[in-house]
Parts: C-alpha cells; structure tokens; sequence
C-alpha cells in the first residue's frame, strides 16, 4: 500500500500537502528499513554479534585502557590519567626482549618445523603403506592429550638421569644433556615437544588435501617420465599451499600462547632462562607480580602479533572472495 | 519468525545470566574460606581443622573451598580475580608478612574481634604476632609453621659413608660429608630440585649459616653487603655444582625427596614438609633424621601459613569467629600434628610424633627466628619473583654468583 500511495505521488497526480508527504515519505523509509534483509535477519545474527562484541572485542577495548593506566595491587586502576607508561617500560625491560625473541623464534622454528615434518608423514600415508590407518591414528593421538601431560611426559624424556633421549645419545658416547636446563638448549627442547605434539594435525590437514588431487594427475607426471621427488616437488606440492596456509595460521596462534605447556614443564610462572616467551611472562606479571597493567600491554602486544599473523591470511581470503 | 525471537530472548537471557552470574559469595552468613591443602598431609589437616570447627560452632554454616595447583599458584590466582571483582571470600590461606602488601587495601582489621578478643596476641610467639600485621592492620591469624633451616638425611646413606651428622658443624663440615658420601657410597650427596624457589631457599639458609643471622636481616631489610651475598652465592655453588643430581631442573623437591627415602640419596634441604612425606614406614632416628644447617643451629628459620581476612568481608560476624578458632590451641594442634607442621603458640605436645615434638620445642628455646624469603615472610611478593627471576637467569646451571649478588642487592 506504502509502495503504491510513493508512486502515486512521484506521479504528482495527488493534491496532498508537503506535511503528508514528509510523514508518508517517513513512514515509506521506516517500514522500508522494517522489510530490510538486515534488520528481518537480525534476531538470528543480532545475539552472537552482541555477545562476541561484549566478551571478545571490547575485552580487548578494556584490556587496551588498562594497559594505559598504572594498575598495579588490588587498588583498583585510575583512568583519569591515562598514558603509554607501560609500553615505554616495556622497552626498557630485558625480560621483554629475551621473551620476545624467545617468542619469534617458537613462533618460525615451531611453524616450519610442524609444517615439514606433517608433510613428510602425509605423503608417507598417502602411498598407501601397510597399516596406514595405524600409524595416522598413532600419529594423531599426541594431539589429543592435554599439555599437562604431554609436559611431564616430555619432563621424564629429557631427563638427564634417566631420560630415553639421553639414553639414546649415551649409546654414540654423547652426553647427557641438560635438555631442559640449558639455556642454549631448552627453547629447542620445547620446539621439539610442540612439534611431536602438532605434526600429526598437519599430517592430517595435507592428507586431506593429498586425497582430494585427482589420481589422473598422478598418471599423467608418471607418464611425462617425472620421478617420486619431482611429482611431488612440481605437481602435489603446489597443490598443496591452501592447506600449508590454513595450518600454518592455526600453529602460529598456537605458537603465541603456548603458556600452558611451559608452566606445565617448568611448574610454575617462571620458566628456565632461555624459555620465557611472552605469555609466560605476561601471566608472571599478572599473577606473581600483580602488575596488571604492564602485564595488560604485554598482552596488547601479543594480541597485535596474532593480528599480523592472520591479517594477511584474512586478506588472501578476502582477495579469492571466500570472505 | 516467533522462533527467532525466541532465540534472541533466550541469548539475552544468557548474555544477562553471563552479566550477573558472577562468583559464589554464600548467602552473607557463611564462611567461604578458600585454601590451598588439596592432597595428603595438608587435605587430611584441612579435613580435621574444619571438621573441629564445626564441631565446636555448629551454628555457623560452612563453605569450604579447597583448590589445588603447585605452589599455591592457582588458589592465588582465584583469590586474585575474587578480590578484583570485589567478590571476597571470609577468609582464604596465604602468607602473611610482606606478602599482604600486594593486597594492601582490601584486607581488613580483626585486631580487636580476634586478636583481642581471643588473646592471641599473648598466645603466639611475638615475631608471629608481629608478621601477622600488615598495612591494613592485623589482617591474618597463624594456623602453622614449617622450619625452614632443616637439612635431612637418610641415616644408612651416611653411616655407609662414615659420616657423623652431629660432627656438621660448619659448611665446610659439610661438604667433607658431602664428600664422604661421594667417595664412600654410591648414592648422590646432595638431591633437591632445581626451581628457582628452592634454589631462593637454600641460598637464604647458606647465607644464614655461614653469613650470619644479621647479614640475611640487613639483605631482607634492604642493606645487604653485596659481598656476603655473593660469598653465600658461592657457597651454594660448590653444593649444587659438585655434589647434586644431574636431573635437578627435571624433577621437583618431591621426587628428590623419595631418593632419600629409597636411599638414594644423603642429604636435601627443604622446609619440614619434607618430613611429613616421610610416614610410617621411614622411622625418624632410625631411617631418617634431622640436623639444623651448619651454623644455624641457634635459629628456627621462620615460616608460617595463615588466614587472612578481606575487607568487605561477606561474612563478618562469623569470619571472626572462624578466624578465633583458627588461632586457637585446639586448631592449631589439629591442624599441624596432621599437616607435619608445628603450632605458632604453645600447646601440649602429647598428640605431636617425636620430630615434631622437638621441633617445637626449638621453635621456643631458638635465639632467633628469621623469616623465609621464598615463602613471602621476608620480602613482598613481587620483589620474591624479582629474585627468582635473577636466579632463573644467573644462577641455574651455569652458575654465576658475581651476576646473580648483584641483582639481588639491587632488586631488594
């Protein structure tokens, strides 16, 4: 009806008077923004939109003002002096630097080094061995268990006492190694673990994109006379990078917040000297310290880390339109 | 389109209940009291600490919440976010002493409803009465105390070495026992973990044995002399250097422990919780005994748990009364002859075993009673991660005493 009495007036054909118009038009907009897919769908995206809104970004809005103030204690934080204090502390603290770099290096070291030794174990499954299910269900099983255990698992591996690794070196005549008590040593140790740890998700995540490249590919390189290493090297890897990207988004998050399997290695908020990352001292300074509001912009920068992480993975997928 | 409202209802009544939800504060009468004793020694005390209370005030409705985590780091944590929310429980275990200064401001007073009103003050030992104030005034009440200047041994480990534990008189006594047990048996001399609180410990008992009770008192209260520091430093070093288990970053002090009692190992150091692993089966005297460490035989190095008692508290009247009890003989007896711990006031000792019943009567004859430093008596929490930091990074394997004396100096 609202539609018909618009077009009976844009044909100027009505005597009504401008104040008719004004509240027709209003009325015509109203019911038009009414009829609109956004608001008609908005009971069903409204709900999640608020609470992740509430809970996840202006979190994070909050925790940006309180690393702007000097909380500190339990005497509640001041926001009418706010300043970047703490970010200028920050630059002037060793531990942030050696935590930082502690944390870059997990972050490319732990990356790569999942992503290769996935690969190596899809393609081993993918040439159909015997008992290929076996061993993808043995591969995948440490993803499953909680860090709390892998940790003291991998506490009684490194051990240098007794410990199957030193076990092993002593058997060349090496050793033993203060795996976890040398600071040269022990970012390593904890690589090595994450990556047993996280090999099998992305031996997982390139079977599945091994199994869906058509099998005549494989016929067609066999018969242009490529051997093993370059079918793979030429046609099957490179087929392969959407799935090396989105695994590789997934670790290096991980990577970022690995704080419950040092805290679960070391036993508490400080771990040994050559294994700080930045979510271990983040959470030092929060609980050991109560310095919240230096421990707030220790997790600001953590939060901008993930974001140059995957801002340039949103934006591939924005690019291919998949967002 | 009623089922989508009916969706959004529904979300707004959880965003609401999220909103609202908050902690379990009880009903404003009951006493919520938050501790950290979830396992062995420490849950059976707890168990018979509270079960006597509510024996004695069955009229006060209780909330006990025991939570578990090492070193006390998640009760902190929770205790943490209650006080940050200003969601305070009645009362929750910690340490006293400097340790309350990270919650200045939201601890409250009971000098006059409990430490008047039940005679503590006269009761406990006056360095326990004096730790016990903090900046918001008495905000704690002593359950018990562990004896920090131990050092234990397995007795087969050294008569097999020939070695006389009451012929330790000195550091050096010491290590030429750590040397006989080296050359003499196969076990290894000197076991402990290596996480820098323990390594914290053992420093402040070296520096107290062989630097003297006032050298640690001029280091806690800000005037160390950098040189007995390092000298302890060094100290220390010749132990954990020469005579430890090679696995200590590995394991912590409970498994050392279980090496003395398979005899596997001479000597630890540790608080005297280390003795309440013992049981039934490791007889004091016989399998096991105790020295105090060389040169500070005269002292009781001072450690103790406590309640501590919120501002805003949600249950006043009946915290008090909690908090009366806790520091009361028959709690405290309760408590510590089950907890391996030893009462902070006098109390008949028929019902302590026979390691417990001299240490506490050391506790009352010590010359002096130095507060632990890893165990927030000593220095506020924050300076105690502070040193540990320092530890962590000067002084783990390898070792550098000059590195890590100067940064404790500076950080204290």
């Amino acid at each position: 009806m609202l539609e018909l009495i618009a077009a009976v007036r844009s044909d100027g054909t009505t005597g009504d008077t401008g104040d008719d118009e004004d509240e027709r038009s209003g009325r015509s907009r109203w019911e038009r923004l009414r009829q609109s897919d956004f608001v008609r769908s908005a009971p069903f995206w409204g709900p999640p939109f608020l609470l992740m809104g509430f809970f996840v970004y202006a979190a994070i809005g909050w925790n940006f003002l309180l690393s702007l103030t000097d909380y500190e204690r339990f005497q509640g934080p001041d926001y009418s002096n706010l300043d970047f204090g703490m970010y200028r502390r920050m630059l002037d603290d060793p531990t942030f630097w050696e935590a930082t770099q502690n944390t870059l290096i997990l972050l490319i070291v732990f990356t790569v080094a999942c992503l290769v030794a996935g690969l190596l174990l899809a393609i081993l499954l993918d040439r159909e061995v015997r008992f290929g299910r076996g061993f993808r269900t043995i591969y995948l099983l440490p993803m499953s268990l909680s860090f709390i255990v892998t940790a003291q698992f991998w506490k009684w591996m490194y051990n240098s006492q007794f410990g199957i690794i030193n076990e092993f070196f002593g058997l060349f005549g090496l050793g033993p190694y203060g795996w976890l008590s040398n600071p040269d040593l022990v970012l390593f140790s904890v690589i090595f673990a994450l990556v047993w740890q996280f090999s099998g998700y992305t031996m997982i995540v390139y079977l599945a994109a091994l199994r869906a490249i058509p099998q005549d590919q494989y016929e067609a390189a066999r018969v242009d006379g490529a051997s093993t290493l370059k079918l793979y090297w030429r046609v099957i890897i490179p087929q392969l990078k959407p799935a090396m990207v989105s695994a590789s988004v997934v670790l290096l998050l991980f990577s970022l917040k690995a704080f419950d399997f040092l805290f679960a290695l070391f036993d508490g908020y400080q771990p040994r000297k050559g294994a700080d990352i930045l979510s271990t001292m983040m959470v030092r300074e929060a609980f050991a310290r109560s310095q919240w509001a230096y421990s707030s912009a220790i997790a600001i920068v953590l939060f901008l880390l993930s974001l140059a992480v995957i801002a340039p993975y949103l934006y591939q997928q924005h690019r291919q339109g998949n967002l | 389109m009623r089922g989508t409202a009916a969706a959004g209802v529904s979300a707004t009544a959880l965003l609401a209940g999220c909103l609202t939800g908050g902690g379990d504060g009880g009903d404003g009468n009951e006493v919520e009291v938050l501790h950290g004793w979830t396992g062995g020694d420490g849950a059976d005390a707890a168990s018979a600490l509270f079960s006597a209370f509510e024996e004695e005030h069955s009229d006060v409705p209780t909330n006990v919440r025991p939570i578990g985590g090492e070193g006390n780091q998640a009760l902190d944590q929770v205790v943490a976010q209650r006080l940050q929310s200003d969601e305070p429980p009645s009362s929750f275990a910690g340490w006293p002493g400097p340790n309350m200064l990270q919650y200045e401001g939201v601890l409250g007073d009971v000098e006059e409803e409990v430490w008047e009103e039940a005679g503590l003050k006269e009761a406990h030992a006056p360095e326990v009465v004096e730790i016990c104030q903090g900046p918001d005034g008495y905000s704690a009440v002593p359950i018990g105390s562990h004896r920090m200047n131990d050092l234990f041994y397995n007795v087969q480990v050294l008569d097999d070495a020939g070695v006389d534990p009451d012929s330790i008189d000195s550091f050096d006594a010491f290590v030429d026992a750590l040397d006989a047990i080296e050359s003499n048996t196969s076990a290894q001399p000197y076991v402990n973990g290596l996480a820098p609180w323990i390594v914290l410990q053992f420093w402040a008992v070296t520096m107290l044995g062989t630097q003297g009770y006032d050298a640690y008192m001029n280091f806690i209260e800000g005037d160390g002399d950098e040189a007995q520091v390092r000298a302890a430093f060094e100290n220390v070093e010749i132990v954990l250097s020469d005579y430890l288990n090679v696995d200590a970053a590995e394991i912590g002090f409970t498994e050392a422990n279980q090496r003395i009692m398979a005899g596997d190992a001479g000597f630890i150091h540790q608080g005297n919780w280390a003795a309440g692993a013992y049981g039934e089966d490791f007889v004091y005297g016989e399998d096991w005994g105790n020295i105090q460490f060389p040169g500070t035989e005269d002292m009781y190095g001072l450690h103790f748990d406590s309640f501590l008692y919120p501002a805003n508290n949600p249950s006043p009247d009946n915290t008090h009364t909690f908090l009366r009890f806790a520091g009361s003989e028959t709690a405290h007896v309760e408590f510590n002859r089950l907890k391996g711990s030893i009462p902070t006031r006098e109390v008949p000792t028929d019902r302590f075993n026979e390691y417990l019943t001299q240490t506490i009567e050391d506790f009352s004859s010590a010359e002096q009673r130095p507060p632990t430093i890893a165990h927030g008596l000593a220095v506020p929490q924050s300076t105690q991660s502070q040193l540990e930091e320092a530890i962590s990074n000067n002084f783990a394997d390898p070792y550098n005493p000059s590195a890590v004396a100067s940064e404790f100096v500076s950080i204290v």
